[in-house]
């Protein structure tokens, strides 16, 4: 499988702060990773940088063989990378269609046409029959969800996903692990995500990056990060990620 | 000819505050145009509004009208941009003063038919949109609103101090009109009022309203969602200023004169209060507004001078009290209840 | 070259006094306070009601700041904090609103002919060799005297730092205890205070009718914008540079070009650099 994206020696430094430091990564198409590291590693921010909303000060990022950097947002949105937030942000004062539709304005309309499409992505996400809802009154769960169609309706190639579990109860946050795993399953989409809650996130992905203070200290899968001894002083030494689901 | 609600009326503000709870989307009617309510209410509109003067047949109240009719095109076009997307212009004046000024040089000075006035005010206003608009909209907070205020008011000055060309207080008297007879003028704003309207709501209604709507819910994500904000902010500037523009030629023409009144703050509040009344976001509402709100400057008459103060007072009650305004939300409370009846 | 000096000085003077009370009340509590250009119309207005009913001079500029302080203070209260809640612009256009409605008011009780406030010194005096009105004179040592104090006030009292730490960080200075709404009412007085005293200092040289509200909130919006939003330092920076940039340009070329300047600067600034001399990041 071919790289579907190339990160070499990215580095972005704010004043004196180096909240990325160095990072080198690539995933394969399809894969589904994982970026772990306790808060201030420097998730949030790799991501604003692979998503272009801030400028790397080195490094290169290269996207289906198609360089990244200095490419304005909304350019990078349309080459296929899509991304959720933390925290939920749904349009105020539309409805979930109207959410999703919008989702998918950057790209050209989809051939089943753009109101087909968000409904099918609506379905996709388990919100059928909520489409006329709106949308800042539903659930953070149902919102959870909606993030995600409207991320799927640009249709990308790398879905980068903050935190998607943040937020939720038990079983929520079992319900959307599987709409996550079911997704990358239908689609064979490349899944990058970041995660806090360390038991969840094994269970997701099938590598993981892991990040502290900006440095990447491992690159490995699952069972061999949570023994890594960089990764267990980087939890250790300073906060310790919740190892049950909440 | 047929005009179109929005099924929604735009309703939180914006991300910083709780967002007022919006009201439940009606279900979605096919298309651009709306359902059959709306299309036979439009209908109803205007053929009340083609037959009033031939019924009243009074001049005076066709002045009224037709003013009216000029200052819902200002309105509608003001909603259009700033009423979608949340990003409120203070400073409509510019266009509208723009247009009237263009109309008023270019058939005074340079003796140019005025019905070439109207295209050319639409480019002089796009310019000033353009000038403003870029360098501001791109910016979070109160650059734009600010901005345009203050071009606004700038530009009333210049026509005051450079009075040696643009008359100062008194203005550019002596505009052709540009019909002969005033019927024939109130049928042509009407014409191009509801044209216009028409363009407008069917572009709301599409996925530029969409976007222009998305802007207001959470402009960051829609940023984030591959769209070019600024782009569509500056377009709908553009679309608004030339309308406004168009607007303000032709009460030029109407009016025989411009004055630096068309640059006033007074005239962008007031044209800010008639979309407030009709319905912020639904794009047709302000006519409504427009129309409520010349009727009640004729019956406050007798005040006189009271009339700006209670313009003033107006506004305040209406933002503390109906927000969300007052001819569409009642429209869509009669669509419901016609709706329910069935 | 001398009159341009102290010319200057009694323009940027009067631009410090509004620019700064402008800038303080957006920086601690997010509000763009459009009637700001009331309270110093008010200010003048005020203090000439006074004066017709025989009260001298002093006492009644005293009384006056002292209204419109107490105003500004309900003004806040009642009208822009239930806007508060909705949004920026909600309050933008609640202070728009009032700000006419103002200006109507004093349009209906005094009617539009320009009115007359005494002057508080009406010698004159004579400066290097230039003739100075003394009210003029006035102005400058006012308006340093009033920065100076506010300035120290900020710098050195209990009140004054937790007018700093709301400015930096609303939600931490509540979470310490600080009463953010009692704080926000006081810097509106200051603020209201400033403008009208900016008001009755140049009332007796500058025009006083209704519509005077309106250039000072333009010219306050373009200092700020340059100087940086919320920041007092960049604010007297600023008016400095459009108070002396005017009064060179009237000088050199005509009054007609000074308007120009201010819009000049301001779009100058927007396109270049939003956040202004000072300010921190335009966003918030």
């Amino acid at each position: 499988m071919s790289a579907i994206l190339e990160v070499k020696g990215v580095t972005k430094r704010f004043g004196g702060l180096v909240a990325v430091n160095d990072v080198s990564f690539s995933l394969a198409a399809g894969e589904i990773a994982g970026v772990l590291g306790p808060n201030g590693a420097g998730k949030t921010t790799l991501y604003n940088l692979l998503t272009g909303f801030i400028p790397a000060d080195e490094g290169s990022i290269v996207f289906q063989g198609r360089q990244l950097r200095g490419v304005a947002p909304h350019r990078i949105v349309r080459m296929g990378i899509s991304r959720t937030f933390q925290l939920c942000r749904p349009f105020v004062g539309m409805s979930v269609l109207e959410n999703v539709k919008v989702g998918g304005l950057a790209q050209p309309a989809p051939p089943e046409g753009r109101e087909a499409h968000a409904q099918r992505l609506i379905a996709q996400v388990g919100l059928s029959g909520k489409e006329n809802m709106p949308a800042e009154l539903m659930a953070y769960g149902d919102q959870r969800r909606l993030e995600i169609a409207r991320a799927l309706a640009a249709s990308p190639k790398l879905l980068l996903l903050d935190e998607p579990i943040a937020g939720l109860g038990s079983g929520e946050i079992a319900e959307l692990s599987t709409l996550i795993r079911q997704i990358h399953a239908d689609t064979g989409l490349t899944v990058l995500l970041i995660e806090h809650k360390l038991h969840e996130f094994m269970k997701l992905v099938n590598r993981v990056i892991a990040l502290d203070f900006g440095e990447l200290i491992a690159d490995d899968v699952p069972e061999r990060i949570v023994a890594h001894p960089r990764v267990i002083e980087a939890y250790i030494g300073g906060n310790v990620p919740e190892t049950e689901a909440a | 000819m047929n005009r179109r609600a929005l099924d929604t009326v735009a309703g939180a503000p914006g991300r910083m505050a709780n967002p007022a709870p919006a009201p439940l989307a009606h279900a979605r009617p096919a298309g651009l145009l709306g359902d059959k309510l709306d299309m036979a209410g439009a209908a109803v509109f205007v053929a009340i509004m083609v037959v009033l003067p031939l019924v009243l047949d009074n001049s005076y109240l066709l002045g009224v009208l037709s003013v009216a009719l000029i200052y819902a095109l200002w309105a509608v076009s003001w909603d259009f941009m700033s009423g979608l997307t949340g990003r409120e212009n203070f400073g409509h004046a510019l266009f509208i003063g723009a247009g009237g000024y263009t109309a008023g040089f270019m058939n005074t000075v340079w003796f140019i038919d005025g019905w070439w006035s109207i295209p050319a005010a639409m480019v002089v206003a796009s310019v000033f949109a353009i000038v403003v608009g870029l360098p501001t909209l791109r910016l979070k907070g109160p650059y734009f609103a600010l901005a345009m205020l203050s071009a606004s008011v700038i530009m009333e000055r210049l026509m005051l101090i450079f009075w040696e060309y643009t008359g100062g207080e008194e203005g550019i008297n002596g505009v052709e009109p540009l019909f002969d007879s005033p019927l024939s003028f109130y049928y042509f704003a009407l014409a191009v009022l509801l044209l216009v309207t028409v363009a407008l709501v069917m572009l709301a209604r599409s996925n530029w309203g969409l976007v222009l709507r998305a802007i207001r819910g959470d402009e960051a994500t829609c940023q984030a969602a591959g769209l070019n904000v600024t782009w569509y902010k500056i377009a709908s500037l553009l679309i608004s200023g030339a309308i406004a523009g168009a607007g303000g030629a032709m009460y030029a023409h109407y009016q025989m004169q411009v004055s630096p009144q068309v640059f006033t703050v007074v005239l962008t509040i007031t044209v800010i209060t008639m979309v407030y009344v009709g319905g912020m976001g639904s794009v047709w509402g302000p006519i409504g507004g427009a129309i409520l709100l010349v009727m009640m400057t004729e019956l406050l008459r007798d005040f006189g001078e009271w009339r700006l103060m209670i313009y003033s007072l107006t506004l305040i009650l209406i933002l503390f009290f109906l927000p969300e305004g007052f001819i569409a939300p009642l429209w869509h409370r009669f669509k419901a209840w016609v709706g329910a009846k069935r | 070259m001398v009159e341009i000096l102290i010319q200057g000085a009694v323009s940027s003077a009067i631009y410090a006094l509004l620019a700064v009370g402008f800038t303080l009340i957006f920086g601690v509590a997010r509000i763009l306070n459009l009637a700001h250009g009331s309270f110093y119309a008010l200010g003048a207005y005020a203090t000439y009601l006074l004066t017709t009913y025989d009260w001298p001079l002093v006492p009644a500029a005293i009384v006056a700041i002292a209204f419109v302080a107490g105003f500004g203070v309900v003004m806040e209260r009642v009208l822009v904090r239930p806007m508060r809640r909705r949004s920026l612009l909600a309050v933008l256009m609640i202070t728009l609103a009032t700000a006419l409605a103002v200006e109507q008011l004093l349009f209906l009780s005094f009617g539009s002919e320009y009115r007359n406030v005494p002057a508080l010194v009406s010698a004159k005096y004579t400066l290097f060799g230039v003739d100075v009105a003394g009210q003029r004179l006035l102005t400058v040592v006012a308006a340093i005297v009033l920065i100076g104090l506010l300035w120290l006030f900020i710098q050195r009292t209990r009140l004054g730092s937790a007018i700093l730490a709301i400015s930096q960080d609303p939600e931490a200075a509540q979470y310490m205890g600080i009463p953010s709404d009692r704080i926000f009412s006081i810097v509106m007085a200051l603020s209201a205070a400033l403008a009208a005293a900016a008001g009755i200092l140049a009332g007796p040289f500058l025009t006083v009718q209704p519509t005077m509200w309106l250039l000072p909130v333009v010219k306050a919006f373009a200092i700020v914008v340059v100087g940086g939003l919320g920041s007092i330092p960049g604010s007297i920076l600023a008016a400095l540079m459009l108070g002396y940039a005017e009064t060179i340009v009237a000088y050199m070329a005509s009054t007609s070009w000074t308007e120009i300047i201010g819009v000049l600067a301001t779009l100058l600034m927007l396109i270049f650099r939003p956040a202004g001399m000072f300010g921190k990041r335009a966003a918030f």
